[in-house]
């Protein structure tokens, strides 16, 4: 695979991995009324993950993990509402009124693409994981 | 109690699984406890007529899946049968194994959880209760059969038994939902008798009929000698085989009116019972004499009950329990033989009289139980059943009768040839040619002679044997309310035509043992084996051929096929309402994207073509973008740009350019390119020509709004309304990323994988 340890690369990768996270939390509760949501977000969040790989900042990646976890959260809400006698991915929503940010609603819907969210950073880190991603050539040089 | 009683067996079968090898022998003991509380249990509630009252355990709800049970007087009377013989079998096989056998947790796992099966079905009141624990016998008696997993033989016969069996449960299913469907209940004891689909009724015979291995469906039943004896003891007398019998049984009262159902119970019955004798006057194995045997005496019972008479009904259940006692003692005897001289082969076997006088006295008893003589529990059956033969009026009937009294000539027949081939010395040799004996295991002896004495005892407490009978054959039947069993009949027509039958039998069982001398050909199994190996060959060519490992050949095929399967749409196309573009910036975009294709597929370096390619998608999300769907635009620009990056972190590990290629297969990829490019533009100008209605765009608006409280209609559509597609994408992610995880986990160093492939090999 292609690794680079020119300096610019990684320093710019480093900096700007925050502020494309802080773009990925926005697309991901932006998407409830503007374009975005939960695989928007995931796709930039794997992008992140791949670029870190590339520059060598990441190292550990467990793609396994993040997939299950998301499986989990994202059956778990489709499920959940059986156990409340309504039917399969029957959405609820709860409404918060709080001091400063004012009214704040939140739905099951939201959990929901979280699980997308996961799943698609999962796949893509395994993407990765499976082109070799995690052997990482050049550190048995430092 | 049932459901008590359930989790008791279930439970047992878990820690005689997770016993391991500490017990050694013990084993046996521990799972028989369980089954001493059931058949306690069972005896008890033996002399009460009434059904037990009904206990359920809801599992879905709303579809009427529920597990219920109820024990009516034919399941005690099967409970009792299977507990108790279940009991015999465990301490036989305590006397069977010896201490270093190897997995007689998991063996004694499965064998209690097979009983376990068995009792939840004969209990079961719910057609699905029945079909489940319907299944899992199957299953239990595939793991049984093939216990000797390491003999070919055993894992074909377990195979063999596994698929005849599992096909007739996928009748018994079909079967089931028909009668179900009709009847509008699923419980059993509410059937009631109206006028079910002939279908129905052939599907639930079949089943039954795979189960009790009746002709043609027999032929798993003398491969499953494959398993150890104690399993077969079992298989053969109280369950499994008698599974089949119990189903009959149970729906005999639902179908009386349907006149297939008799038809076809006639036909397995009485060719079963024909065949199944003939086959057992010709094999030379004791085990499989007994086999054969089997097949024939449940074409009896099958005859019995199809013929529906009250007397008929009454005889068959009648026999139904004699056959259990003495059949499971006559496997017990052959397989301590087996242990104690080596071989089954009657041919070998002789003098064991003398040598082993306990096991020839339970021999002697339980054959002449088999072959109806007086005083044994097997006479007193027997007599019903002719009594109710000469009762029979009708051409139909007659064949029937006729088929049961020739049956129990072959039946004498082959008991005779069985008790001689084994025990009796040959007049011309000398006493001292006699098998060589092993000494005898107190295990094996006490339960088989306590089986053997139970032939006896069911005689001489017959009245109460009559009542438990009459009790049963009345649930089926009502009138069978007048009949009973009798120690001794007197001289009445029945009982002298019983005498004729047991002396012909005695005559032919004698010329046989002298004159059949030829081995004969297990023709039915070899054409089932030969037709599983064929299909399993050709699915392996078919592989071979389809998954070559070419990539573009792959390729090739997957767009030749959508291609081809996209023709149709040509015929929906019309061309009339059909314009270039809205815009100007749309024709723009869509040129940029030809002409990037059109570098892609020119460029000879696998960077510049991965770029090109990020220049049609870029140009795509333009189109979007004009064409006013931004959140399409969005997630396409994301896609692209993790692609680009994904190809720059794959192309590390590919060389620079492309391979080149000959002219030919160059021209095959513009061909194929061609032929997609074609057919995905025909098919989606087609379905834009033909719009069935206006979009539902208002409604779904609105409903975005009230329903999923957001206003971007395309996400709440996602999450919420269509939020089932949306699971089943990720599903789809999920398996494709644990499939690139799979495929391409980091290769072992070659020093390892050497040795991982030795390990492999051995």
């Amino acid at each position: 695979m292609i690794t680079s340890d020119s300096p610019i690369l990684r320093t710019s990768v480093n900096v700007i991995s925050p502020l494309a996270l802080l773009v990925a939390t926005y697309l991901f509760f932006a998407g409830h009324n503007k374009p975005g949501g939960g695989f928007a977000a995931g796709l930039v969040i794997g992008a992140v993950v791949i670029l870190r790989t590339i520059t060598g900042l990441q190292r550990d990646i467990q793609a396994a993990r993040i997939l299950s976890i998301g499986t989990v959260i994202a059956a778990g809400v489709a499920v959940a509402p059986i156990f409340f006698g309504e039917t399969m991915l029957d959405q609820a929503v709860w409404q918060v009124t709080a001091p400063v940010l004012g009214k704040i609603k939140l739905g099951s819907a939201l959990v929901f693409d979280l699980g997308v969210t996961l799943v698609v950073v999962g796949m893509l880190t395994a993407a990765i994981e499976g082109l070799g991603g995690t052997h990482y050539p050049v550190e048995e040089e430092f | 109690m049932i459901l008590l009683l359930l989790p008791i067996l279930l439970v047992s079968c878990l820690f005689l699984a997770a016993s391991g090898n500490r017990l050694g022998r013990l084993v046996f003991p521990l799972a028989a406890a369980p089954l001493v509380v059931t058949f306690i249990w069972g005896c008890s509630q033996l002399v009460s007529t009434a059904p037990s009252a009904e206990e359920r355990l809801v599992w879905v709800s709303g579809l009427s899946l529920n597990f219920i049970f109820q024990l009516s007087s034919l399941a005690s009377l099967m409970t009792v049968l299977v507990s108790g013989i279940g009991i015999c079998v465990f301490m036989y096989s305590f006397g069977y194994f010896s201490d270093d056998s190897q997995g007689l947790n998991t063996f004694s796992a499965t064998l209690l959880l097979f009983s376990t099966a068995m009792l939840g079905l004969v209990w079961a009141d719910s057609v699905w209760t029945l079909f489940i624990f319907w299944e899992l016998t199957s299953i239990t008696s595939f793991l049984l059969v093939g216990h000797k997993n390491t003999y070919k033989e055993a894992r074909l016969s377990a195979r063999r038994a596994l698929l005849i069996t599992a096909a007739g449960g996928l009748c018994l299913l079909a079967g089931l939902l028909l009668i179900a469907d009709s009847a509008g209940t699923t419980r059993l004891s509410e059937m009631g008798t109206a006028e079910f689909s002939s279908t129905a009724a052939v599907l639930i015979m079949i089943a039954a009929a795979t189960k009790s291995a009746q002709f043609p469906f027999h032929i798993w039943l003398p491969g499953a000698m494959a398993a150890p004896t104690p399993v077969s003891a079992y298989l053969h007398s109280a369950t499994m085989v008698k599974a089949g019998v119990v189903l009959a049984a149970l729906f005999s009262p639902t179908f009386a009116e349907t006149g297939t159902w008799k038809t076809v119970g006639l036909f397995f019955g009485i060719a079963s019972m024909l065949w199944g004798g003939i086959g057992a006057l010709r094999q030379f194995d004791a085990k499989l004499i007994l086999a054969w045997g089997t097949v024939s005496q449940l074409g009896l019972l099958f005859t019995l009950l199809s013929l529906g008479s009250a007397k008929a009904t009454f005889a068959a259940i009648a026999i139904l329990a004699a056959h259990a006692v003495f059949k499971a003692a006559l496997f017990m005897v052959v397989g301590e033989i087996d242990v104690r001289t080596g071989t089954r082969d009657i041919r070998k076997l002789a003098g064991l009289a003398s040598s082993m006088p306990i096991t020839f006295g339970v021999a002697a008893v339980s054959a002449a139980s088999m072959a109806g003589v007086p005083p044994l529990l097997g006479f007193a059956a027997k007599e019903a059943a002719i009594e109710a033969v000469l009762k029979l009026s009708g051409t139909q009937d007659l064949i029937a009768g006729g088929s049961i009294v020739v049956g129990s000539v072959i039946t004498v027949a082959y008991t005779t040839r069985f008790m001689l081939g084994v025990f009796s010395t040959p007049s011309q040799e000398a006493a001292s040619d006699a098998t060589p004996v092993a000494p005898q295991s107190v295990g094996m002896s006490v339960s088989s002679s306590l089986l053997g004495a139970c032939s006896v005892i069911g005689f001489l407490i017959l009245p109460k044997v009559s009542t438990w009978v009459k009790s049963a054959a009345m649930q089926l039947n009502p009138e069978a309310e007048i009949y009973k069993l009798y120690r001794w009949p007197g001289l009445t027509t029945a009982f002298l035509v019983s005498a004729a039958i047991v002396a012909s039998g005695l005559v032919l069982g004698w010329f046989a043992e002298k004159k059949i001398v030829a081995e004969a050909k297990p023709a039915g199994a070899r054409f089932a084996d030969l037709s599983v190996s064929t299909i399993l060959r050709t699915a392996q060519v078919i592989t071979g051929k389809m998954q070559h490992g070419s990539l573009p050949f792959y390729i090739a095929t997957m767009a030749i096929t959508a291609s081809v399967a996209t023709m149709p749409f040509l015929f929906a196309l019309d061309v009339e309402p059909i314009y270039w573009s809205d815009s100007w910036a749309q024709t723009t975009l869509a040129i940029l994207a030809i002409i990037s294709s059109l570098t892609v597929a020119a460029v000879r370096t696998r960077l510049s073509a991965a770029i090109a390619l990020g220049f049609v998608g870029l140009s795509i999300t333009g189109l979007f973008v004009a064409h006013g769907a931004p959140d399409l635009a969005l997630t396409q620009l994301l896609v692209e740009t993790v692609i680009v990056v994904g190809f720059v972190v794959g192309l590390g590990k590919l060389a620079h350019g492309f391979p080149q290629v000959g002219v030919i297969w160059r021209g095959v990829r513009f061909l194929v390119s061609a032929l997609i490019g074609f057919a995905v533009t025909a098919a989606l100008v087609a379905s834009a020509s033909a719009p069935t209605g206006e979009p539902p765009l208002e409604a779904i608006a609105e409903k975005s709004q009230t329903v999923g409280g957001g206003n971007n209609i395309v996400n709440v559509i996602l999450t919420d309304m269509r939020a089932l597609d949306t699971l089943g994408e990720i599903t789809v992610l999920v398996v494709v990323a644990i499939g690139i995880l799979a495929l391409a986990k980091p290769r072992l160093p070659s020093i390892e994988r050497e040795d991982a492939a030795k390990e492999n090999v051995i």
